[in-house]
């Protein structure tokens, strides 16, 4: 697993506002990188982003709540603290509805604020664990060669070698030879583990 | 009675002579010629006679017994009833003595026996002619005397006449009944004197002087008089000199008491004030209402400074906290923390103001500055809203002169109902707001969106109180507006653009007078 350099990215309007949390997020040791709304970070996004967004919700133009609905449709996992104004609650709900991690209201404390950016760090560094652990597993299940790929799927089901070697019409013992090469492909002994593993990336399989 | 019939009808001669003869002679000279005639042959039958026809002829015989033709004439001229007949006296008497007695006791004519009949007929036709007419002009005399007086007794206002002194001369009841006592007792006192307490210090300034002493007419309004009972009064009058040709003979005072007059204009103004104070009130209340709309933006507008401020603070603390703290970073830092400090009270400083409770009053305004602050006040709602506001006031538009609190609270609501019917139509197009100059010295300010427009019949009940299209709307917004606008002197209304649909409001206000001195009310008529 590569080590991933986490930034904070700031998206705010309000050019004092963000130059002082730029400042502050700097000196507290941590990567920062600012756009002054929310279409200019859209255009610079990747999926190669790691951190969190800390997102202002109310901004002329595209909207906080506009962006996140934009990165959800490209599957972003960075997580957001929506920052918000007096007021402005019922929205960060209806962002949080919307898979924000956080929100925090303007005036805030450092240390809350600083609290929520960790946290969503730490967040992003789960996810992108789980995520790269898919991506490995994904990895694995393409290594295996059509054959073994149907047998796992009997395998999964809870098949049995016989019932198998009669249904595909081969030896019991070529049964046994495709399991043990999927189990070793797989990287597993067991077979609750392979399971597991398997409908994990289910829904990521059948995507592609 | 003027009936002009044959000359001599309904004239009545009176025949006195102890003589019968005398009697008939003169009975037989006048009987055919028209006349009613009495007969009489002794002087108390002749009073009684005429006491009770009044005969305007009476042909009198000096020498008779009992009663002389003198002592007739001498009672006849002194009962009311028959002073005015014309006597005659008939006698053989023909000396210069006994005519002289008769014309002192008031007799008319003299006529000497033997009496010619024709000089008999044409003195008696001539006596009876003047005395005719004479009590013809006296009846006339005696109609226009009652209409001048039914006149001047019905009329409300006092009437006075004076003499150039001010004595008074002629009361009116009315002037009685202002003055509180009898007509009696107001002929023959001086005006001065008895209405005026300062008539003894100074008599010259005094109301009515000049028009008794130099015949100057006056006319002068909330003067104080005195009554006979020393009570005051407030009073208007008007006083014209009693001019006969060039000579002047006193003046003449109407006047009247203004007691109830002047507590209905006071009623009035008490009743305009509370109208104005009302509708600063309302103008009041209109802003709160404004101001509590805008809560959420202006409490993010102040929010943005004071988080900057704790960001940049928390920076700076971080830097002193190193062993050799760059100092220039730090003053850095701490000019940010004080421009952002500016920032938030130049946010308060703005609410504070529109929120300011009586109006300051009419100032001359730069309109681009207070556009520009109305403007930046405006985009706490434009951030909400997301919509833009483009301002173009030319460099040649003039000052004006208004209530900077008023005008801003019209700007402002023109502007977030734009911003409003921008943001419902789902528009991207900013308001343009717009100020020119204007052919009638005013300057037109205009808010123009591109939004969803105004109903058909909008027009007629836009400006109305209580009217409104909006779910949440109290419906004083334009109201409110209107009464601000036309007490600056201004007007304001509403305009279907031809382009581009939307909506357009206007209002004007009047461009200050060139020297702030000569700062007169001046207003924009329609135009």
């Amino acid at each position: 697993m590569t080590d991933i350099q986490q930034t904070v990215y700031v998206v705010e309007d309000d050019e004092a506002v963000r130059d002082s949390l730029e400042l502050l997020l700097k000196s507290d040791g941590k990567p920062v990188k600012t756009y002054e709304n929310a279409a200019v970070f859209l255009k610079e996004y990747s999926e190669k982003m790691a951190g969190c967004i800390v997102l202002d919700i109310r901004m002329p133009g595209m909207d906080g709540m506009e962006l996140q609905k934009k990165l959800n449709d490209k599957h972003s996992i960075l997580p957001i603290i929506f920052v918000t104004g007096h007021g402005d609650v019922p929205m960060a709900v209806d962002a949080m509805k919307e898979g924000a991690v956080d929100f925090i209201q303007k005036p805030y404390r450092e240390e809350a604020l600083l609290e929520k950016i960790e946290a969503a760090l730490e967040q992003d560094l789960e996810q992108r664990k789980t995520l790269d652990e898919k991506q490995e597993i994904i990895r694995r299940v393409k290594s295996l060669t059509p054959r073994e790929h149907e047998i796992m799927d009997r395998m999964i089901e809870g098949q049995a070698n016989k019932v198998i070697a009669i249904e595909l019409e081969i030896s019991q013992r070529t049964v046994e030879i495709h399991r043990s090469r999927v189990m070793h492909k797989m990287g597993t002994h067991s077979l609750a583990h392979l399971v597991r593993m398997v409908l994990s990336v289910k829904n990521l399989i059948d995507a592609r | 009675m003027t009936a002009a019939v044959s000359e001599n009808s309904e004239v009545t001669v009176l025949l006195v002579d102890d003589n019968p003869q005398n009697l008939k002679v003169l009975y037989e000279t006048l009987k055919d010629k028209g006349y009613r005639l009495l007969i009489a042959n002794e002087g108390e039958k002749a009073l009684d006679l005429a006491h009770r026809h009044q005969p305007e002829v009476v042909l009198l015989d000096i020498m008779m017994p009992e009663m002389d033709g003198y002592e007739v004439c001498e009672r006849l001229k002194a009962d009311p009833e028959t002073a005015d007949c014309a006597v005659v006296f008939l006698s053989a008497l023909d000396d210069l003595e006994a005519k002289v007695k008769g014309f002192a006791l008031g007799g008319a004519d003299y006529i000497s026996k033997p009496f010619q009949s024709q000089e008999v007929i044409a003195r008696v036709k001539t006596h009876a002619r003047v005395i005719r007419l004479e009590r013809e002009l006296q009846a006339r005399n005696r109609e226009l005397q009652s209409d001048q007086a039914r006149i001047l007794n019905s009329i409300s206002e006092g009437i006075y006449g004076l003499d150039e002194n001010g004595t008074i001369e002629f009361a009116n009841p009315a002037a009685a009944v202002i003055m509180r006592c009898p007509v009696e007792d107001l002929i023959g006192r001086n005006f001065f004197e008895t209405h005026f307490s300062t008539a003894a210090q100074c008599p010259d300034g005094l109301p009515v002087n000049a028009t008794c002493r130099q015949g100057v007419a006056e006319n002068q309004r909330d003067i104080r008089m005195l009554r006979a009972d020393d009570t005051g009064f407030p009073a208007e009058y008007r006083s014209a000199p009693k001019l006969d040709g060039e000579e002047l003979h006193g003046a003449v005072v109407v006047f009247r008491d203004i007691t109830a007059e002047l507590e209905g204009e006071r009623a009035l103004e008490e009743a305009r004030e509370l109208v104005q104070e009302q509708r600063d009130q309302l103008a009041h209340t209109s802003r709160l209402t404004t101001m509590g709309e805008m809560a959420a933006g202006v409490a993010h507008e102040v929010n943005q400074p004071l988080t900057a401020i704790a960001n940049y603070a928390r920076v700076s603390k971080r830097m002193m906290a190193v062993e050799n703290p760059n100092l220039t970073l730090l003053q850095e830092t701490l000019d940010k923390i004080e421009a952002q400090s500016h920032r938030a009270s130049e946010i308060i400083r703005r609410i504070r103001r529109f929120m300011k409770k009586p109006a300051t009053g009419k100032e001359v305004l730069s309109v681009s500055s207070l556009l520009e602050d109305t403007r930046q006040f405006a985009e706490v709602d434009a951030r909400n809203n997301d919509g833009a506001i483009e301002l173009i006031v030319p460099e040649d538009v003039p000052d004006i002169l208004a209530d900077p609190v008023q005008v801003q609270q019209v700007a402002l609501n023109l502007i977030r109902n734009a911003l409003e019917a921008t943001r419902t139509a789902e528009s991207d197009l900013p308001v343009e707001v717009t100020a020119q100059v204007t052919e009638g010295s005013c300057v037109r300010i205009e808010v123009r969106d591109y939004g969803v427009g105004l109903a058909e019949d909008a027009e007629e009940k836009l400006f109305l109180p209580f009217y409104t299209t909006k779910d949440e709307g109290m419906g004083i917004g334009l109201s409110t507006c209107r009464s601000l606008i036309q007490a600056q002197g201004g007007e304001i209304g509403f305009e279907r653009p031809e382009d581009g649909g939307g909506a357009r409001f206007f209002f004007t206000l009047p461009v200050a007078a060139p020297s702030p001195s000569t700062s007169d009310e001046s207003s924009c008529g329609a135009v």
